[in-house]
């Protein structure tokens, strides 16, 4: 698929070591096309140097920020512009892929010091912020250097037009489907079960919806249970559910990528109940994949990735009695769990990375084309060509 | 003195300003260059393509005759009427491959193959030259550039309407 072999350079704006969605897309993109024989390497920040697969270079240790609700890992300054200016100088390289450079991070930096084709990646979807106006300016010349914008979903699409006035083509994140299409079915998770998968800790995933919906649902459904996956401390959270309850949640801890596909093939329900930050939701794409029968809120990417209620059910987001109502319903009527996650497994194909992975190439194509190599953007200014013009 | 000093700042800052808009404006006239550059050969190519389509067993007489008109109307079409006709040309490849999905040979379907992956190229290419048009048009508006004529003698870009949805 892929006829010719490029020198393509990646930045990862977040801290390769923390775990997070766009670390795992750059990771899977980067193994990917080293896999179709293409030269990669990896610009990031990391907290801890030793540990980095070879394909990764270390940027610097990352700061705390707070960005768009949440602490971001990120890394700037003066000290890491010469290293990105470094690294693109060295690098010669035929296209440079930037994930998220709107914001200040060694995207941006990256953005601004190199001259050539680029293609930017955006994951975020925000509202808009007013903020915007003092800092669209800056951003604008910057982020027009990006010969093609992808977009990770519908929604990260629009965060972009709001904010920053430009279109980008619409690429979702990637999946490798075929590793959750072989999951077992596991007797201790199936029967009358709902999964949940996420750090569960963090209010935006929606556990607690969940935990208030389940007095309505146990009465409809006396021995359903509810597995809880994910990394964090289970302890605030059982304090939380009605003791009469609470034998019917079990935490699993965090679960490996084979016990993942064995859940998604078990539970008889999925159960996605985010209020919002979510981008793309890979979540609920790994489930389709999984053939999990879905049950999500309603907020924009979900909406647009389970194609409004065709590939899984929807519910009214932060509702605990409209999640309660979708979920024994499809707990009752075992055809319609069935039909709902035959066409999401379909659906999930979409996002496999042998798809996905061809898109994004395609844009790389198309921006090399009459294009030169990446170069520094400091050497093709006026007053220096002027100046180097002699040694010539 | 001081005086002296400031307006120094300002005249300094202002041609680093002005130089930079340049060489911003530079790269978005290359920018539009390029893409359509590209944007014109993938079309080319699309046409070639659909001519071998119409001569193939794929088409019946009939979808041949409207096929092979699109191609070359697509071919020779001045800058005007380019979008017309390239989007007549998808209209009739649309047409042609929604009723032949069920007749496919190995070399048809290696033609139609080519014809899906081409496509997809173009919708990215147009992508990106309609958003280096749109960029280009929307800096060149500004009142700066147009004071100190930074666009110099590059003419303006035209926006093409590519109906995008055909393809």
């Amino acid at each position: 698929m892929l006829t010719r072999s490029l020198k393509i350079g990646i930045v990862c704006p977040y801290s390769w070591d923390t775990p997070g969605g766009v670390q795992n897309h750059i990771r899977d993109l980067a193994e990917f096309l080293i896999a179709s024989g293409h030269e990669v390497s990896v610009l990031a920040p990391a907290i801890d140097e030793s540990n980095l697969p070879n394909y990764v270079v270390h940027a610097g240790k990352p700061i705390s920020i707070p960005y768009n609700g949440a602490v971001a890992r990120v890394l700037f300054g003066p000290v890491a512009f010469a290293r990105v200016r470094q690294w693109i100088s060295q690098g010669d390289f035929d296209l440079l892929h930037l994930h998220e450079p709107a914001i200040p991070s060694i995207s941006l930096l990256s953005c601004w010091a190199a001259d050539g084709p680029m293609v930017g990646t955006f994951h975020a979807a925000a509202k808009r912020q007013k903020i915007i106006f003092a800092i669209g300016p800056i951003l604008e010349p910057a982020i027009e250097k990006l010969s093609a914008r992808i977009a990770v979903s519908e929604a990260a699409r629009l965060t972009l037009t709001d904010h920053l006035d430009t279109d980008a083509i619409i690429i979702p994140n990637g999946i490798y489907a075929s590793r959750y299409a072989h999951g077992r079915r596991e007797e201790k998770w199936s029967g009358n079960t709902i999964g949940f998968i996420g750090r569960f800790e963090e209010p935006r995933k929606g556990l607690s919806v969940l935990v208030e919906a389940l007095p309505v649902i146990a009465r409809f459904a006396p021995d359903v249970k509810v597995f809880v996956a994910g990394p964090g401390d289970p302890d605030e959270v059982i304090e939380s559910i009605d003791p009469q309850l609470r034998h019917r949640f079990e935490f699993l801890g965090k679960i490996s990528e084979e016990e993942k596909a064995d859940f998604m093939s078990s539970v008889s329900v999925y159960v996605a109940p985010n209020t919002g930050g979510e981008s793309f939701g890979i979540i609920l794409a790994e489930a389709l994949a999984g053939g999990a029968c879905v049950v999500a809120s309603d907020i924009p990417a979900f909406d647009d990735l389970l194609g409004h209620g065709q590939f899984g059910a929807l519910f009214e987001s932060e509702s605990p009695t409209e999640l309660a109502k979708v979920v024994i319903e499809l707990l009752r009527d075992k055809e319609k769990r069935q039909t709902l996650s035959a066409a999401g497994r379909t659906h999930a194909q979409k996002f496999d990375w042998a798809v996905v992975a061809q898109q994004i190439y395609s844009v790389y194509e198309m921006s090399i084309v009459g294009s030169e190599k990446v170069r520094l953007a400091s050497d093709t200014r006026p007053w220096n060509r002027f100046l180097n013009k002699d040694d010539k | 003195m001081t005086r002296w000093f400031f307006l120094l700042l300002m005249l300094l800052i202002s041609t680093w300003y002005l130089t930079f808009t340049a060489t911003r404006l530079d790269r978005l006239h290359h920018r539009v260059e390029t893409s359509w550059a590209n944007l014109d050969v993938l079309l080319q190519k699309r046409a070639a393509v659909a001519l071998e389509i119409a001569h193939s067993d794929i088409a019946d007489p009939a979808s041949s005759v409207l096929l092979t008109a699109a191609a070359y109307q697509a071919r020779d079409a001045d800058i005007q009427n380019r979008s017309q006709a390239e989007s007549g040309l998808s209209g009739a490849l649309g047409l042609l491959l929604e009723d032949s999905e069920h007749l496919e040979t190995a070399a048809d379907s290696a033609l139609l193959t080519e014809l899906s992956a081409l496509t997809d190229k173009i919708r990215v290419a147009i992508a990106i030259h309609t958003d280096a048009v749109a960029r280009t048009q929307l800096v060149r508006g500004k009142f700066i550039v147009r004071l100190f004529r930074l666009a110099g003698t590059a003419p303006l870009p035209i926006t093409y309407e590519f109906e995008a949805d055909v393809l």
